[in-house]
């Protein structure tokens, strides 16, 4: 995304140029939390999706669909946008339910995690719901054009005219 | 259903290992298993859902979809088909695949490949 500076003497330019990558990385951080939302916020309308049925044990080969507790632990489990991290020249941050923690199912402990990737990607015993990998791919450019629509919105910030 | 995603399915059903006489199949079925085969490898490949799309002279001109190719394998190394899986992926769907997923069930003991790809329909 182009910017324009303008300046009048050297000491105004390294004033400018001083201050561009702490603006930078504000703006930045900001638009991508903006995006990231979009991308957060079809996560949890996609979960509303997941279809089950009631638990049964999958037997002779047959899988079976998540149950309506499963269903239940991953849309009230925590999920959203994750801590950012900046290495200086990229600010990244991940989607999911990293730090969902843990639920008890049938007197069992498990991750949370566990239990959403089980029915995102499927076992051998219970049938796919790629509910995670379709809110990504489906909101992927409209994540994209509010990060830009973000960025253009606080040109002003960057104070470089 | 998509050009691509129609040679991707009849490329994925040929695989094979070995030559000749000791040609061994992989039992690949499209969307489900009605019942699972018992063999050591078998695979699941699916079209999903729509992507994305692009409009011209108000009309869907383009369409991306986005499926999955599943190898459930009792071997750690996938009993040889990974690779083989990939190449496929890769001659038909021009690149556009990643592997989402990679998990041991420890119920089974099952090993669990799962690649997201896209093509164009």
């Amino acid at each position: 995304m182009p910017f324009k500076i303008e300046f009048t003497g050297m000491d105004e330019l390294i004033r400018k140029m001083d201050k561009l990558p702490e603006v930078a990385a504000k703006v930045a951080a900001e638009s991508l939390y903006e995006g990231a939302g979009v991308v957060a916020d079809a996560v949890s309308g996609a979960v509303q999706g997941i279809a089950t049925e009631p638990f049964k044990y999958a037997k002779g080969g047959k899988r079976r669909k998540p149950s309506p507790e499963e269903k239940a632990i991953v849309s009230n489990a925590r999920h959203g946008v994750a801590k950012f991290k900046n290495d200086g020249n990229t600010i990244q941050t991940s989607i999911g339910y990293q730090k969902a923690g843990y639920a008890t199912l049938k007197g069992k402990t498990k991750p949370v995690p566990v239990i959403v990737n089980a029915i995102n990607s499927g076992t051998s015993f219970m049938q796919k719901q790629p509910f995670l990998r379709k809110a990504f791919s489906k909101s992927k450019s409209a994540a994209i054009a509010t990060i830009q629509a973000g960025i253009e919105a606080r040109a002003d910030q960057f104070d470089l005219g | 259903m998509p050009e691509e995603y129609t040679s991707l399915v009849t490329a994925l059903k040929a695989l094979y290992q070995g030559e000749g006489k000791n040609k061994v199949t992989l039992p690949m079925a499209e969307d489900e298993w009605t019942t699972r085969p018992e063999t050591v490898s078998y695979g699941i490949v699916a079209l999903e859902f729509e992507v994305d799309a692009l409009y011209g002279d108000n009309v869907k001109k383009c369409t991306s979809y986005e499926g999955s190719v599943d190898l459930y394998s009792l071997n750690r190394d996938g009993a040889g088909w990974v690779p083989l899986i990939t190449a496929t992926l890769t001659e038909h769907c021009e690149g556009a695949w990643s592997l989402n997923h990679h998990t041991y069930e420890r119920e089974t003991g099952l090993f669990h490949w799962e690649w997201a790809f896209q093509v164009e329909g």
